[in-house]
Protein backbone atom coordinates (compact mmCIF):
# COMPACT_ATOMS: atom_id res chain seq x y z
CA UNK A 1 0.00 0.00 0.00
CA UNK A 2 1.21 3.48 -0.76
CA UNK A 3 0.09 6.73 0.78
CA UNK A 4 0.25 10.31 -0.39
CA UNK A 5 -0.73 13.68 1.05
CA UNK A 6 -2.78 16.43 -0.52
CA UNK A 7 -4.33 19.63 0.75
CA UNK A 8 -7.79 20.90 -0.08
CA UNK A 9 -10.01 23.80 0.89
CA UNK A 10 -13.74 23.84 1.51
CA UNK A 11 -15.85 25.24 -1.31
CA UNK A 12 -19.17 26.94 -0.64
CA UNK A 13 -20.32 27.67 -4.20
CA UNK A 14 -21.50 24.95 -6.53
CA UNK A 15 -22.86 24.73 -10.07
CA UNK A 16 -21.18 24.94 -13.47
CA UNK A 17 -20.54 28.70 -13.33
CA UNK A 18 -18.70 28.48 -10.02
CA UNK A 19 -16.89 25.31 -11.12
CA UNK A 20 -15.69 26.94 -14.34
CA UNK A 21 -14.51 30.04 -12.45
CA UNK A 22 -12.61 27.74 -10.09
CA UNK A 23 -10.92 25.93 -12.99
CA UNK A 24 -9.96 29.25 -14.59
CA UNK A 25 -8.37 30.24 -11.28
CA UNK A 26 -6.16 27.12 -11.33
CA UNK A 27 -8.12 24.78 -9.07
CA UNK A 28 -10.16 21.62 -9.56
CA UNK A 29 -13.57 21.12 -7.95
CA UNK A 30 -13.72 18.00 -5.80
CA UNK A 31 -16.01 16.22 -3.37
CA UNK A 32 -15.43 14.02 -0.34
CA UNK A 33 -17.99 11.49 0.83
CA UNK A 34 -18.02 8.27 2.75
CA UNK A 35 -19.49 6.14 5.44
CA UNK A 36 -21.49 8.16 8.02
CA UNK A 37 -20.41 11.58 6.81
CA UNK A 38 -22.09 14.36 4.90
CA UNK A 39 -20.60 14.98 1.44
CA UNK A 40 -18.46 18.13 1.34
CA UNK A 41 -17.53 20.22 -1.70
CA UNK A 42 -13.81 20.93 -1.98
CA UNK A 43 -11.33 22.65 -4.22
CA UNK A 44 -7.78 21.46 -4.91
CA UNK A 45 -4.91 23.31 -6.57
CA UNK A 46 -4.63 21.74 -10.05
CA UNK A 47 -0.83 21.68 -10.12
CA UNK A 48 -0.61 19.81 -6.79
CA UNK A 49 -3.14 17.23 -7.93
CA UNK A 50 -1.38 16.72 -11.27
CA UNK A 51 1.94 16.18 -9.48
CA UNK A 52 0.31 13.59 -7.23
CA UNK A 53 -1.31 11.74 -10.13
CA UNK A 54 2.01 11.60 -12.00
CA UNK A 55 3.59 9.74 -9.06
CA UNK A 56 0.98 7.29 -7.79
CA UNK A 57 -1.70 4.87 -8.98
CA UNK A 58 -4.83 6.89 -8.23
CA UNK A 59 -7.19 3.98 -7.67
CA UNK A 60 -5.08 2.09 -5.15
CA UNK A 61 -3.33 4.83 -3.15
CA UNK A 62 -4.52 6.07 0.22
CA UNK A 63 -4.54 9.87 0.11
CA UNK A 64 -4.26 11.74 3.39
CA UNK A 65 -6.40 14.72 2.50
CA UNK A 66 -5.92 17.80 4.62
CA UNK A 67 -9.12 19.87 4.51
CA UNK A 68 -8.41 23.26 6.07
CA UNK A 69 -5.99 21.56 8.49
CA UNK A 70 -8.12 18.52 9.36
CA UNK A 71 -6.69 15.27 7.93
CA UNK A 72 -8.89 12.51 6.49
CA UNK A 73 -7.72 9.18 5.08
CA UNK A 74 -9.32 8.87 1.65
CA UNK A 75 -9.09 7.07 -1.65
CA UNK A 76 -9.67 8.63 -5.08
CA UNK A 77 -12.92 7.17 -6.39
CA UNK A 78 -13.26 9.00 -9.69
CA UNK A 79 -11.26 11.40 -11.81
CA UNK A 80 -13.17 13.24 -14.53
CA UNK A 81 -11.08 14.53 -17.41
CA UNK A 82 -11.80 16.53 -20.54
CA UNK A 83 -12.35 14.15 -23.49
CA UNK A 84 -9.24 15.29 -25.38
CA UNK A 85 -7.52 18.13 -23.53
CA UNK A 86 -5.21 17.34 -20.65
CA UNK A 87 -7.53 19.03 -18.19
CA UNK A 88 -8.82 17.68 -14.89
CA UNK A 89 -12.52 18.46 -14.49
CA UNK A 90 -13.52 16.95 -11.13
CA UNK A 91 -12.26 14.51 -8.49
CA UNK A 92 -14.18 12.30 -6.02
CA UNK A 93 -12.61 11.24 -2.71
CA UNK A 94 -14.09 8.50 -0.52
CA UNK A 95 -13.24 8.62 3.18
CA UNK A 96 -11.87 5.37 4.57
CA UNK A 97 -13.04 3.87 7.85
CA UNK A 98 -10.57 1.70 9.79
CA UNK A 99 -11.54 -1.98 9.69
CA UNK A 100 -14.14 -1.52 6.97
CA UNK A 101 -13.34 -3.22 3.67
CA UNK A 102 -13.62 -1.23 0.45
CA UNK A 103 -13.96 -2.18 -3.20
CA UNK A 104 -11.08 -0.99 -5.38
CA UNK A 105 -9.73 -1.69 -8.85
CA UNK A 106 -6.12 -2.87 -8.81
CA UNK A 107 -4.06 -2.51 -12.02
CA UNK A 108 -2.85 -5.78 -13.58
CA UNK A 109 0.74 -5.50 -14.80
CA UNK A 110 2.15 -7.86 -17.43
CA UNK A 111 5.52 -9.35 -16.46
CA UNK A 112 7.88 -11.04 -18.92
CA UNK A 113 7.63 -11.81 -22.64
CA UNK A 114 5.56 -14.80 -23.65
CA UNK A 115 7.05 -17.71 -25.60
CA UNK A 116 4.27 -17.42 -28.20
CA UNK A 117 5.12 -13.78 -28.95
CA UNK A 118 8.90 -14.31 -28.94
CA UNK A 119 9.14 -17.44 -31.09
CA UNK A 120 5.81 -17.87 -32.95
CA UNK A 121 4.93 -14.26 -33.74
CA UNK A 122 1.72 -14.32 -31.66
CA UNK A 123 0.02 -11.17 -30.38
CA UNK A 124 -0.38 -10.64 -26.64
CA UNK A 125 -3.90 -9.33 -26.04
CA UNK A 126 -4.63 -8.07 -22.53
CA UNK A 127 -8.39 -8.26 -22.12
CA UNK A 128 -8.55 -7.29 -18.45
CA UNK A 129 -6.52 -4.31 -17.21
CA UNK A 130 -7.88 -3.95 -13.69
CA UNK A 131 -9.06 -6.41 -11.07
CA UNK A 132 -11.95 -5.44 -8.83
CA UNK A 133 -11.27 -6.58 -5.27
CA UNK A 134 -12.60 -6.13 -1.77
CA UNK A 135 -9.76 -5.29 0.60
CA UNK A 136 -8.91 -3.63 3.89
CA UNK A 137 -7.72 -0.03 3.25
CA UNK A 138 -4.47 -0.73 5.14
CA UNK A 139 -3.40 -3.46 2.72
CA UNK A 140 -4.31 -2.24 -0.77
CA UNK A 141 -1.67 -3.58 -3.21
CA UNK A 142 -0.26 -1.09 -5.75
CA UNK A 143 -0.59 -3.61 -8.56
CA UNK A 144 -0.92 -7.32 -9.28
CA UNK A 145 1.68 -8.95 -11.52
CA UNK A 146 0.62 -11.31 -14.31
CA UNK A 147 3.49 -13.57 -15.42
CA UNK A 148 3.07 -14.36 -19.13
CA UNK A 149 6.52 -15.82 -19.88
CA UNK A 150 5.22 -19.42 -20.17
CA UNK A 151 2.30 -18.62 -22.50
CA UNK A 152 2.35 -20.05 -26.02
CA UNK A 153 0.03 -19.19 -28.93
CA UNK A 154 -3.55 -20.05 -27.91
CA UNK A 155 -2.81 -20.00 -24.17
CA UNK A 156 -4.49 -17.62 -21.76
CA UNK A 157 -4.42 -16.55 -18.12
CA UNK A 158 -7.69 -16.32 -16.20
CA UNK A 159 -8.53 -14.46 -12.99
CA UNK A 160 -8.48 -17.76 -11.06
CA UNK A 161 -4.84 -18.32 -12.13
CA UNK A 162 -3.57 -15.07 -10.58
CA UNK A 163 -1.32 -15.08 -7.53
CA UNK A 164 -2.91 -12.67 -5.09
CA UNK A 165 -1.62 -11.19 -1.82
CA UNK A 166 -3.23 -12.22 1.50
CA UNK A 167 -6.54 -10.67 2.60
CA UNK A 168 -7.93 -9.93 -0.84
CA UNK A 169 -11.36 -11.07 -2.03
CA UNK A 170 -11.75 -10.95 -5.79
CA UNK A 171 -15.06 -9.55 -7.06
CA UNK A 172 -14.32 -9.92 -10.78
CA UNK A 173 -15.57 -13.22 -12.29
CA UNK A 174 -12.97 -15.95 -11.69
CA UNK A 175 -13.46 -17.28 -15.24
CA UNK A 176 -12.73 -13.93 -16.90
CA UNK A 177 -9.62 -14.02 -19.07
CA UNK A 178 -6.80 -11.58 -18.33
CA UNK A 179 -4.34 -12.21 -21.16
CA UNK A 180 -4.58 -14.21 -24.39
CA UNK A 181 -1.77 -14.95 -26.84
CA UNK A 182 -3.51 -14.91 -30.21
CA UNK A 183 -2.15 -16.29 -33.50
CA UNK A 184 -1.01 -13.61 -35.96
CA UNK A 185 -3.85 -12.57 -38.27
CA UNK A 186 -3.50 -12.78 -42.06
CA UNK A 187 -4.81 -9.53 -43.51
CA UNK A 188 -5.56 -10.73 -47.07
CA UNK A 189 -8.49 -12.96 -46.10
CA UNK A 190 -9.84 -10.22 -43.89
CA UNK A 191 -9.89 -7.71 -46.77
CA UNK A 192 -11.57 -10.20 -49.13
CA UNK A 193 -14.35 -10.86 -46.62
CA UNK A 194 -14.88 -7.12 -46.17
CA UNK A 195 -15.06 -6.57 -49.94
CA UNK A 196 -17.71 -9.29 -50.27
CA UNK A 197 -19.75 -7.73 -47.47
CA UNK A 198 -19.55 -4.26 -49.02
CA UNK A 199 -21.12 -5.33 -52.31
CA UNK A 200 -24.38 -6.32 -50.61
CA UNK A 201 -27.06 -3.62 -50.26
CA UNK A 202 -28.44 -3.30 -46.72
CA UNK A 203 -31.90 -4.66 -46.05
CA UNK A 204 -34.43 -1.87 -45.33
CA UNK A 205 -36.58 -2.98 -42.40
CA UNK A 206 -39.26 -0.36 -43.03
CA UNK A 207 -39.70 -1.38 -46.68
CA UNK A 208 -40.22 -4.97 -45.57
CA UNK A 209 -42.85 -3.87 -43.06
CA UNK A 210 -44.69 -1.77 -45.67
CA UNK A 211 -44.71 -4.74 -48.05
CA UNK A 212 -46.17 -6.92 -45.29
CA UNK A 213 -48.85 -4.30 -44.55
CA UNK A 214 -49.81 -4.11 -48.24
CA UNK A 215 -50.49 -7.86 -48.40
CA UNK B 1 -15.75 -1.79 -46.62
CA UNK B 2 -17.89 -1.30 -43.54
CA UNK B 3 -21.62 -0.74 -43.98
CA UNK B 4 -24.76 -1.69 -42.04
CA UNK B 5 -26.41 -5.04 -42.80
CA UNK B 6 -29.94 -3.88 -42.02
CA UNK B 7 -31.33 -0.36 -41.80
CA UNK B 8 -34.65 1.12 -40.77
CA UNK B 9 -34.71 3.96 -43.32
CA UNK B 10 -32.79 4.40 -46.61
CA UNK B 11 -32.14 8.13 -46.22
CA UNK B 12 -31.27 10.28 -43.25
CA UNK B 13 -31.29 14.00 -42.40
CA UNK B 14 -27.94 15.76 -42.47
CA UNK B 15 -27.96 16.62 -38.75
CA UNK B 16 -25.61 18.90 -36.82
CA UNK B 17 -22.45 17.84 -35.02
CA UNK B 18 -22.09 19.80 -31.81
CA UNK B 19 -20.29 19.17 -28.54
CA UNK B 20 -17.60 16.63 -27.74
CA UNK B 21 -17.55 12.83 -27.63
CA UNK B 22 -18.88 11.82 -24.22
CA UNK B 23 -18.45 8.12 -24.95
CA UNK B 24 -15.78 6.20 -26.85
CA UNK B 25 -13.17 8.82 -25.97
CA UNK B 26 -10.61 6.62 -24.19
CA UNK B 27 -8.16 3.93 -25.28
CA UNK B 28 -10.28 0.94 -24.32
CA UNK B 29 -8.89 -2.12 -26.14
CA UNK B 30 -5.33 -1.53 -27.37
CA UNK B 31 -2.36 0.39 -26.05
CA UNK B 32 -2.15 3.21 -28.60
CA UNK B 33 -4.94 5.20 -30.22
CA UNK B 34 -5.83 7.85 -32.77
CA UNK B 35 -8.19 10.46 -31.35
CA UNK B 36 -10.24 12.96 -33.33
CA UNK B 37 -9.75 16.64 -32.49
CA UNK B 38 -12.57 18.10 -34.58
CA UNK B 39 -16.07 17.12 -35.67
CA UNK B 40 -16.74 15.63 -39.08
CA UNK B 41 -17.98 12.77 -41.21
CA UNK B 42 -15.63 9.88 -41.95
CA UNK B 43 -16.67 7.72 -44.89
CA UNK B 44 -16.36 3.94 -45.05
CA UNK B 45 -13.82 4.41 -47.88
CA UNK B 46 -11.65 6.59 -45.62
CA UNK B 47 -11.91 4.05 -42.80
CA UNK B 48 -10.91 1.25 -45.18
CA UNK B 49 -8.01 3.28 -46.63
CA UNK B 50 -6.77 4.06 -43.11
CA UNK B 51 -7.06 0.41 -42.05
CA UNK B 52 -5.11 -0.78 -45.09
CA UNK B 53 -2.40 1.88 -44.56
CA UNK B 54 -2.01 0.77 -40.93
CA UNK B 55 -2.02 -2.98 -41.48
CA UNK B 56 0.42 -2.73 -44.41
CA UNK B 57 2.82 -0.73 -42.29
CA UNK B 58 2.74 -2.97 -39.23
CA UNK B 59 2.91 -6.06 -41.56
CA UNK B 60 2.45 -8.96 -39.18
CA UNK B 61 1.94 -8.95 -35.45
CA UNK B 62 -0.08 -6.28 -33.81
CA UNK B 63 -3.83 -5.90 -33.60
CA UNK B 64 -6.03 -3.10 -34.92
CA UNK B 65 -9.39 -1.98 -33.57
CA UNK B 66 -11.73 0.28 -35.55
CA UNK B 67 -13.76 2.22 -32.98
CA UNK B 68 -16.13 3.96 -35.40
CA UNK B 69 -18.81 2.53 -37.67
CA UNK B 70 -20.26 4.24 -40.77
CA UNK B 71 -23.99 3.90 -40.06
CA UNK B 72 -25.25 7.15 -41.65
CA UNK B 73 -26.36 6.96 -45.31
CA UNK B 74 -25.26 9.83 -47.57
CA UNK B 75 -27.30 10.72 -50.62
CA UNK B 76 -26.22 12.43 -53.81
CA UNK B 77 -28.11 13.93 -56.73
CA UNK B 78 -27.01 12.83 -60.22
CA UNK B 79 -24.77 15.20 -62.21
CA UNK B 80 -26.42 17.96 -64.29
CA UNK B 81 -29.74 17.62 -62.49
CA UNK B 82 -31.89 20.63 -61.64
CA UNK B 83 -32.64 21.27 -57.99
CA UNK B 84 -35.80 19.84 -56.48
CA UNK B 85 -37.58 16.61 -57.46
CA UNK B 86 -36.81 15.05 -54.13
CA UNK B 87 -33.75 13.90 -52.24
CA UNK B 88 -30.99 12.10 -54.14
CA UNK B 89 -30.23 8.40 -53.96
CA UNK B 90 -27.98 6.82 -51.29
CA UNK B 91 -24.36 6.86 -52.44
CA UNK B 92 -22.32 5.91 -49.39
CA UNK B 93 -21.95 5.61 -45.65
CA UNK B 94 -20.28 7.83 -43.07
CA UNK B 95 -19.49 7.73 -39.36
CA UNK B 96 -20.35 10.92 -37.47
CA UNK B 97 -17.33 11.88 -35.38
CA UNK B 98 -17.14 14.39 -32.55
CA UNK B 99 -13.94 15.84 -31.03
CA UNK B 100 -12.40 13.36 -28.61
CA UNK B 101 -13.69 10.26 -30.36
CA UNK B 102 -11.18 7.39 -30.47
CA UNK B 103 -11.02 6.35 -34.12
CA UNK B 104 -8.50 3.49 -34.17
CA UNK B 105 -6.55 1.52 -31.59
CA UNK B 106 -3.40 -0.57 -31.90
CA UNK B 107 -1.70 -3.19 -29.75
CA UNK B 108 1.26 -5.54 -30.05
CA UNK B 109 3.63 -3.04 -31.73
CA UNK B 110 6.29 -0.65 -30.47
CA UNK B 111 5.49 3.00 -29.82
CA UNK B 112 7.50 4.13 -32.87
CA UNK B 113 5.68 1.69 -35.17
CA UNK B 114 2.30 2.69 -33.72
CA UNK B 115 3.06 6.40 -34.15
CA UNK B 116 4.04 5.96 -37.79
CA UNK B 117 1.17 3.58 -38.60
CA UNK B 118 -1.41 5.91 -37.05
CA UNK B 119 0.14 8.92 -38.85
CA UNK B 120 -0.39 7.07 -42.15
CA UNK B 121 -3.97 6.33 -41.11
CA UNK B 122 -4.51 9.95 -40.09
CA UNK B 123 -3.46 11.11 -43.56
CA UNK B 124 -6.47 9.25 -45.02
CA UNK B 125 -8.99 10.99 -42.76
CA UNK B 126 -10.83 14.29 -43.06
CA UNK B 127 -10.47 15.32 -39.40
CA UNK B 128 -7.49 16.51 -37.36
CA UNK B 129 -6.27 13.80 -35.02
CA UNK B 130 -3.75 13.15 -32.28
CA UNK B 131 -1.79 10.09 -31.21
CA UNK B 132 -2.62 8.93 -27.69
CA UNK B 133 -1.21 6.28 -25.38
CA UNK B 134 -3.21 4.37 -22.78
CA UNK B 135 -2.75 5.86 -19.33
CA UNK B 136 -0.34 3.47 -17.68
CA UNK B 137 -0.92 2.21 -14.18
CA UNK B 138 1.79 3.53 -11.87
CA UNK B 139 3.72 0.81 -10.15
CA UNK B 140 5.93 2.93 -7.92
CA UNK B 141 5.19 3.52 -4.27
CA UNK B 142 4.01 6.94 -3.16
CA UNK B 143 5.53 8.98 -0.40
Amino acid sequence: MSTATLSATLRSESGKGAARALRRAGSVPAVIYGHKREPMSLSIVTRELERLLERVAAGSTVVELSIDGKVSRTIIREIQKHPFKKQLVHVDFQELVAGEKITVSIPLIIVGTSVGVRSSGGVLDQTLRELEVSVDPSSIPNHIDVDVSALDVGDSVHVRDLTLPEGITVITDADASVVVVAAPKVNATDAAADAAAASAEPEVLRAKKLADDAK
Amino acid sequence: MLSPKRIKFRKMFKGRTTGVARRGNTVAFGHFGLQSLEPGWISNRQIEAARIAMTRFIKRGGKVWIRIFPDKPITKKPAETRMGKGKGSPEGWVAVVKPGRMLFELEGVTRETAERALALASAKLSVKTKFVVREEAHTDAGE
